[in-house]
């Protein structure tokens, strides 16, 4: 069977509070401003420098001086001439934008990054009936600022929609006199979302670009409640039918689409650079137990299967093995991963040290829809255990529950924070990778 | 070492082709293998190819004018007989090339040092003679089903075992798995069985052609086939065969009685929009069988189609491969479809022949 894509998803909206929009603040500049303390409170800007230049991202303090992204070079040079230019590291963009995205997955696997910086989470089953959701918010922003020393701005609201618009109202604001910090959380209440969205300008709404801003514009419409106020025969009239539709709908509050987990993901993976090399076979197969979890857990979450399970162990010498195994059916039991990583783990020689250690799962396939295999006959082989970890997790996050395994003798696993929750996907010692290849 | 003959084109390319299917096309660690080995002894040419599991050698009658031996490469070699003029060739080996002459057309092709070719025993066993066309027709209907993943090496065997009063020959992926009864067939002796690779039997299923009869020896880790003049050596697999009679549900309340070529249309039809490995779905009631298959945000087919129907309406998923691979193998005009429920194995016979059986698992959809 070819392998198919798998596509995982929350329910639609029902009404109730539990769409979060998560957006880091500043993403690039504040990265490179955590790795040059020095530059802080200075305009920085991460871009190209050359004649074609352009500006990547700016630090709060650069947009004061009104530059922004995606502006040529040239001319934020020319509005701040102290301006501090830094060329992209990407990679370590990327490194960072994983760590984050795995602290967020510890409180939902329903977790659809739009890029590096930005996500839905869709909050509803987590910690349900424990904590609200703006209380989750606040926790994912201290998570991320304990954790990586970096801020972000939350938007909570009943849908995708709001609670992205609703992050514009938690940002940090750029003014001429500098920057100015925003609430960090914004919280759209159930019943106040046309409140919320009437005094805003059309422009604001997703799929209102310059020109449809204009013509609007002609039709004596500027904020979204005056399109509010239109029929939707008018809208589709002089805007065509699924734009017309699409924008009665967002005037009316109205955006029913569930949050996706990414799909078409060809393998799932974690790896972590530890703190300090680790020579005790009893710490690495711990690290191992835990790891295989987080991935098990992530393949489940996203209705998915694999076949090939592989290792990657780079020593103190920086020496680096990989090892794989396929075994003849899809698996994505955290027990079945874990044996298959233990065994090939156990046949390396770890004595010298291990600096890294990776799991990985390919050869993917959905488990949504399976060929039974004449090995089904006689019962599953399936953990019945996962489900109910998953369930636990689903309600009360990635930190709740866990294998015993992963603990050392003295309850907690190494490389945890004191006060760390102690378990689960979420649960990695800086700097972890999450490494996922998509497509 | 000279090696001198002629032979005429059609037969010398048909030697080539059939022991060219014994070549390994992945090229693996013995280079010579890569090659055909000619052997000319008097007016009899042996050619010979392998991949060490299976081996081919096909003997023809040449005009031979000077006994030797070559290993030539065996794809470059077939390419140039087969685009040579028809009629006769002039093969002669010099040094280390072989020459091969039909007016106007001459090929010298460097040969692959002949004394690396691996030396193969046949079997010395009893020889056993079987029907061609029966014995085709069985593993026509057994190698599909036998699996082609190595990771997995005794399911990629046809087992053939002692059964009462004949031969059974039963292959299993594990998603499926076919089971077919040669009554009156005894090859071996009570309760003895091998595991015979199901590429061997593919390529000799294809060498049996319209031959009516074929001869087998079993030896203990080997088995030959000979058929006219080519004869078929292949490494028996070691291992057990998994219990697949435990696996096949005596009792199926559910059963569908239809006709084969019908379906095996619809089948294909319906297909079509059962992609991405999404399954094709069989509703079963009394008014008949329906088809739908459904991939997203690519289509839809449907189709409905007589059939009678004994038992509870039901609703099961099937792989459509798998599905056609069992209908295109049952014999007969008429077949039956057992089913217990939407998850456990369905049974595929045939109406006219007991002994033919398929068992397919569902695919299951949540």
């Amino acid at each position: 069977m070819t392998v198919s894509e798998a596509l995982t998803e929350g329910a639609p909206p029902d009404g109730s509070l539990g769409f979060l929009h998560v957006d880091m603040d500043a993403f690039f500049a504040s990265v490179e401003l955590r790795r040059r303390p020095e530059l802080r409170g200075r305009p920085v800007v991460v871009g190209g420098t050359g004649d074609r230049g352009v500006v990547a991202a700016a630090s709060y303090t650069a947009r004061s001086y009104g530059i922004h992204s995606a502006m040529p070079s040239s001319r934020a040079r020319r509005l701040c001439p102290d301006v501090v230019f830094i060329e992209g590291d990407h990679a370590l963009y990327g490194e960072v934008s994983q760590n984050v995205m795995s602290i967020m997955r510890g409180f939902t696997p329903l977790l659809e990054p739009l890029s590096l910086d930005e996500a839905f989470l869709d909050v509803r089953g987590a910690l349900h009936g424990v904590i609200r959701p703006e209380e989750i918010a606040a926790r994912i922003r201290r998570r991320i600022l304990d954790d990586e020393s970096l801020t972000c701005s939350v938007g909570v609201a009943s849908n995708k929609f709001l609670a992205k618009l609703a992050t514009e109202r938690a940002k940090p604001r750029a003014t001429p006199t500098g920057p100015e910090f925003g609430s960090g959380v914004f919280v759209v209440a159930v019943g106040g979302e046309l409140e919320f969205l009437r005094p805003m300008a059309v422009r604001e709404l997703w799929g209102v670009g310059p020109a449809t801003g204009a013509r609007l514009s002609r039709m004596g419409i500027e904020t979204v409640g005056d399109l509010a106020a239109q029929p939707e025969s008018r809208l589709i009239a002089s805007l065509g039918r699924s734009l017309g539709h699409h924008l009665h709908r967002l005037a009316h509050a109205i955006d029913e689409r569930p949050v996706v987990v990414d799909r078409g993901m060809k393998s799932i993976g974690h790896e972590e650079t530890f703190a300090r090399d680790i020579t005790d076979p009893g710490d690495l197969r711990r690290q191992l137990v835990r790891m295989s979890d987080a991935v098990a857990a992530r393949l489940r979450s996203r209705g998915q299967m694999g076949r090939t399970v592989s290792i990657k162990v780079r020593f103190a010498d920086f020496t680096t093995i990989s090892r794989s195994s396929t075994v003849p059916e899809p698996i994505d039991g955290t027990g079945e991963i874990t044996d298959e990583a233990s065994a090939m783990l156990g046949l390396l020689d770890t004595t010298p040290g291990v600096r890294l250690l990776g799991v990985n799962v390919s050869q993917l396939s959905s488990s949504r829809i399976r060929q039974l295999s004449l090995e089904d006959v006689h019962g599953s082989s399936r953990d019945p255990t996962d489900p109910v970890v998953d369930e636990i997790r689903g309600r009360f996050g990635g930190d709740s529950i866990g294998r015993a395994a992963a603990l050392s003798k003295s309850g907690r696993p190494a490389n945890k924070k004191i006060g760390d929750a102690p378990w689960g996907p979420a649960a990695e010692p800086e700097p972890g990778t999450a490494v996922e290849e998509v497509d | 070492m000279g090696m001198k003959f002629r032979c005429e084109r059609d037969i010398l390319q048909n030697a080539l082709v059939s022991a060219g299917r014994a070549v390994s096309t992945r090229g693996g660690a013995l280079p010579v293998l890569s090659g055909v080995h000619l052997v000319l002894v008097g007016d009899l040419l042996t050619v010979t190819g392998s991949d060490i599991d299976l081996t081919i050698t096909v003997r023809t009658t040449v005009a031979g004018a000077e006994d030797g031996v070559a290993v030539v490469p065996a794809k470059l070699v077939t390419d140039i007989v087969r685009s040579l003029r028809p009629g006769a060739v002039d093969i002669t080996m010099e040094g280390d090339e072989l020459s091969m002459v039909s007016p106007p057309s001459e090929f010298a092709i460097r040969t692959i040092p002949a004394d690396e070719f691996p030396e193969l025993t046949a079997p010395e066993g009893d020889a056993v003679t079987l029907q061609g066309a029966a014995f085709r027709g069985a593993l026509q209907q057994v190698v599909k089903s036998a699996s082609s993943d190595d990771a997995r090496p005794i399911l990629t065997g046809v087992l053939m075992a002692a059964e009462d009063d004949g031969l059974r020959l039963v292959s299993t992926d594990s998603y499926r798995l076919s089971v077919c009864d040669l009554a009156g067939t005894s090859i071996l002796s009570d309760g003895q069985k091998v595991l015979v690779p199901s590429k061997s039997l593919l390529e000799l299923s294809r060498l049996i052609g319209d031959s009516e009869e074929l001869t087998l020896r079993l030896g203990q880790q080997e088995a030959s086939f000979e058929v006219g003049n080519v004869s078929v050596t292949t490494r028996l697999i070691e291992g057990d065969f998994p219990n697949y009679r435990g696996l096949i549900p005596t009792n199926h309340p559910n059963r569908l009685t239809i006709d084969r070529g019908a379906l095996l249309d619809a089948v294909k039809r319906v297909r079509l929009m059962a992609q991405e490995s999404t399954p094709i779905r069989l509703s079963m009631s009394s008014d008949g069988l329906e088809l739908v298959a459904v991939t997203q945000d690519v289509g839809q087919a449907h189709e409905s189609m007589p059939a009678a129907y004994q038992g509870e309406d039901l609703t099961v998923a099937f792989n459509p491969e798998y599905l056609i691979d069992g209908i295109e193998v049952a014999p007969g005009d008429e077949i039956t479809l057992e089913t217990v429920d939407e998850l456990k194995p369905a049974l595929l016979r045939s109406v006219e022949d007991e002994d033919f059986l398929y068992l397919l698992m569902p695919v299951r959809v949540s």
